[in-house]
């Protein structure tokens, strides 16, 4: 069955490269603009994967990631962060909110599509 | 175009669309607004420039952001207060990464010098403030994720021995590229809370080589004392992967680190490091106390917790309230966000400029087709109040309200162009050495699209003008008793119909015995020319006049005042400056909302069907005998009240025709240039008064000298539209007459060419 992974980014570009490399990969994709926007989102449909932002406006990474393991619904999802090498802190703080692993920023597809096999049955 | 060049697009628009926050960002700073979500903005903004850039490997681009990103981060935590002088340094490194930015995208070049001056000054400022930032950073929960795993010792000697960690088995080999492996994994609780899974943790291992896995279920209690929430179980796995290291080995738990026990061991080389560290342990031993083990390792890890179960169980607890505050927080931000909308942040769709322009064609041309039906109609005869008459008003006003929404489609606010104006505001003032604060007011008002972008240069230009010019020294200022720091101020309003820009300064106003001296020296006017000061204000826009009397490296640039004035007619606007000595000058343009439609006046000349724009009408008149005096062979003037203005017959202007009807029997247009000078157009007769789509003669056949553009009228004729300055301009005149005229190149070919365009 083909999964579908929730992508919450601000950033068009990103969004749009998230987009790119996961429907090639086969993937099902459904966007949020923020982490607000992602809990709507989750709301309305079931994702297999997240894959998550830090800065966002209105609601950031970390308020997001506490959102979702907050909801019994989504405890068991996987959630990737994505971050940049210099966010070591960022990192755990994100782990301490429930992520299961983050992707750092700048991704080739091959990098993306790996960080997700890791989570993914 | 290929996806990928796609996103590349997508990235530079965006990138703009975030310089111009982080720049609103920094003035609502240094304004004095304190609210943490401007700041927070203002890092995002170059946050995901940094993203995107680093995404398409444009190194320059990540290596400023990046310092720039550093020093707003610290800003953010507070470890910098966001100062006068640290609010100038950001917005001048923001005009930098600005520069970066367009530097990416058309491939120009970044002034170096300057870029890496700005980033040694961002990295200072960054080094002043870093001590707090990196403290915070430290109590980040940062320790828990250091940890180390704790080594075993296999003589079963007791926890209290425990500085054996000190000589970590595994790691002291690096060599030889590894054989076999032994993994002990035990997972907490925590690790499945983060919805990691310990089968595909071991499915990784097994993409490295070959694994063996047997799982460990000692530690599971009495079905009655299980907690579902906590993790009992733990796996051994042997790895055999000849091309493995112990790095990619440990890459596979890279995620849960510290939310388990793990211990690697390369038995080959373990043996080798024991064979000189501690000769006396078999390393090879398989017995171990795995109970031992995990409750060494949760001691470790959780030194507080005596026992494992309330250690495991922590978390869980911990994780409730931390869910229903996150709902909070949701809750909270959904209030804003709600506010936000409330006070129109509307959701847009992005469409291509095309289609929109196709759009408006079409609806061009059904305005066209809906007054040839009327007229159409209206030669049937049929009674105003019939069912077809009253249908075709409501077809009108449906037209009209369709044109009006489509054109408010190209409609943009003004901001694109006013938000470059800080930054030209601050290379000029560092430039003159002057202080300048500049106001902005009406950023929202809206105007097409098209408009918007030919607006940049002459807006550009007056600005440049306003401080090079307009604005004395602090020095002079003081000494005229006005404050050190000059105003200028930029506002745009819409007013019956058009958009109103106005530019204005406090400084020292127009110096009219100068302006006047140069005109005349230059044989602009005659010495003895009787002028108004607003006359002599307006000829700074004249052709070849200018004022500066060393050309500094500001305004003079090549263009003067009468080039701004051209590119604003050519936009259907006008252009004025109302100036008062010592006080302050004030320029105001005033500009069609679009360039797609025009309010005209159909009149007949000489047989022909054309167009005067109605912004240059002030009135018509009909000429009385006494009225007009003639001034030479080719020349005459008309009386209207007090005034004498040159009488013009457009019929003979534009070729048509040789000699000009007798006045008193025509219809004079009384029109004002767009440098305000007047003059009386002759025409035949008036048929009447309507809004006209343009179509360009550019475009669609050639430049004709007088005439602007063209239109499609109701019955189908194509009407020429009138170009009023032109045709008061005697130059183009002459060269209409000797020329081929408007009359013999559009006589028969010209409504079937613009029609089939």
């Amino acid at each position: 069955m083909t999964k579908t992974i929730l992508t919450v980014d601000d950033s068009r570009t990103m969004r749009d490269m998230l987009h790119l490399a996961l429907t090639e990969a086969g993937f099902r994709v459904v966007q949020a603009v923020d982490g607000l926007d992602g809990l709507e989102a989750l709301d309305k449909a079931q994702a297999d994967i997240i894959i998550t932002d830090i800065n966002m406006p209105r609601l950031d990474g970390f308020g997001f990631i506490e959102g979702v393991r907050g909801n019994e619904k989504h405890r068991a999802t996987p959630i990737l962060v994505l971050t940049t090498e210099s966010d070591a802190a960022k990192k755990q703080r994100a782990r301490d909110a429930g992520a299961t692993g983050w992707i750092v920023k700048p991704f080739n597809p091959d990098k993306l599509i790996d960080a997700i096999r890791r989570v993914a049955a | 175009m290929d996806p990928l060049a796609a996103i590349k697009v997508t990235f530079f628009q965006e990138c703009e669309e975030q310089l111009a926050e982080l720049e609103s960002g920094l003035l609502a700073m240094e304004a004095g607004d304190t609210d943490s979500e401007i700041v927070n903005a203002v890092f995002r903004a170059v946050h995901s420039i940094k993203g995107g850039a680093g995404a398409f490997s444009l190194e320059a681009l990540v290596r400023f952001s990046h310092v720039f990103e550093t020093a707003l981060d610290l800003v953010r935590g507070g470890a910098i207060t966001p100062d006068q002088d640290v609010l100038k340094l950001l917005l001048r490194s923001a005009d930098i990464l600005a520069d970066h930015v367009r530097a990416a995208r058309d491939g120009g070049e970044v002034d170096e010098a300057r870029s890496h001056a700005m980033a040694e000054e961002l990295e200072a400022l960054a080094g002043g403030g870093e001590g707090g930032g990196s403290a915070a950073e430290a109590d980040d929960g940062f320790g828990d994720f250091d940890f180390k795993p704790l080594m075993v010792s296999f003589d079963e000697a007791p926890a209290s021995e425990a500085p054996a960690t000190e000589a970590p088995v595994a790691e002291v080999a690096p060599e030889p590229s590894g054989r076999s492996f032994i993994i002990r994994f035990y997972p907490q609780a925590a690790l499945y809370q983060k919805a990691n899974e310990p089968g595909l943790l071991i499915r990784e291992l097994a993409r490295l080589g070959e694994v063996a896995v047997e799982v460990d279920g000692s530690g599971l209690p009495n079905l009655a004392e299980m907690n579902p929430e906590d993790a009992y179980l733990g796996w051994r796995v042997t790895l055999t992967a000849p091309k493995a290291d112990i790095a990619a080995v440990r890459e596979v738990f890279e995620w849960v680190e510290g939310d388990c026990y793990l211990d690697i061991v390369e038995p080959a080389a373990q043996s080798a490091a024991a064979a000189t560290a501690a000769p006396e342990i078999d390393a090879t031993q398989p017995e171990v106390d795995v109970m031992a083990l995990i409750r060494q390792a949760q001691e470790a890890v959780i030194p507080q917790a005596a026992a494992p179960a309330p250690a495991s169980l922590e978390p869980a607890k911990a994780a409730s309230p931390d869910a229903s505050k996150a709902k909070e927080v949701a809750l909270d931000a959904k209030a804003q966000a709600a506010t936000r909308e409330a006070g129109g942040s509307p959701q847009t769709i992005r469409v291509d400029l095309e289609r929109v322009d196709r759009l408006i064609d079409l609806v061009g041309e059904l305005v066209i087709n809906q007054a040839m039906l009327a007229q159409r109609v209206a030669e049937c005869g049929l009674q105003r109040a019939s069912s077809v008459a009253m249908g075709l008003d409501d077809l009108e006003h449906l037209t009209r309200e369709i044109q009006d929404s489509v054109m408010a489609i190209r409609a943009q606010p003004v901001k694109s162009v006013f938000q470059r104006m800080p930054r030209l505001v601050r290379e000029i003032a560092a430039m003159t050495g002057k202080e300048v604060r500049l106001v902005m007011d009406g950023e929202g008002t809206e105007v097409d699209k098209t408009v918007i972008e030919r607006l940049s240069d002459p807006l550009t230009h007056m600005i440049r003008n306003a401080i090079d010019h307009g604005l004395e020294t602090p020095e002079e200022r003081v000494a005229a008793g006005k404050p050190r720091e000059g105003l200028v101020r930029l506002a745009a309003l819409h007013r019956s119909g058009r958009i109103v820009i106005e530019i204005v300064d406090d400084g020292r106003g127009i110096n009219r015995p100068k302006v006047r001296q140069i005109a005349i020296d230059k044989g602009l006017i005659s010495a003895e020319a009787n002028m108004s000061d607003d006359e002599i204000d307006n000829l700074i826009f004249m052709p070849g006049f200018s004022t500066a009397t060393t050309i500094s490296d500001i305004s003079g640039r090549g263009v003067g005042m009468d080039v701004v004035r051209r590119s604003i007619q050519s936009l259907g606007g006008r252009i004025t400056i109302s100036s008062r000595p010592g006080q302050g000058s004030t320029f105001t343009l005033s500009l069609p909302l679009t360039l797609a439609v025009l309010d005209g006046m159909v009149v007949t000349v000489a047989g022909q069907t054309l167009v005067a724009p109605l912004t240059a009408i002030i009135e018509s008149l009909q000429p009385k005998s006494g009225d007009v005096r003639q001034l030479g062979p080719n020349a005459s003037v008309i009386a209207i009240r007090d005034t004498h203005v040159p009488l013009i017959d457009i019929g003979r202007a534009l070729g048509y025709r040789q000699n000009s009807p007798s006045p008193t029997e025509s219809v004079a247009l009384l029109v004002e240039g767009e440098g305000g000078a007047r003059a009386a157009l002759l025409v035949d007769a008036i048929q009447g008064q309507r809004q006209v789509v343009i179509k360009s003669l550019e475009a669609n056949y050639r430049p004709v000298p007088g005439i602007a553009a063209a239109t499609i009228l109701g019955d189908g004729r194509v009407a020429l539209i009138l170009d009023v300055d032109a045709v008061m301009v005697p130059k183009p005149l002459e060269r209409a007459a000797s020329g081929p005229s408007a009359q013999t190149e559009l006589a028969a070919p010209a409504p079937s060419l613009l029609k089939a365009g």
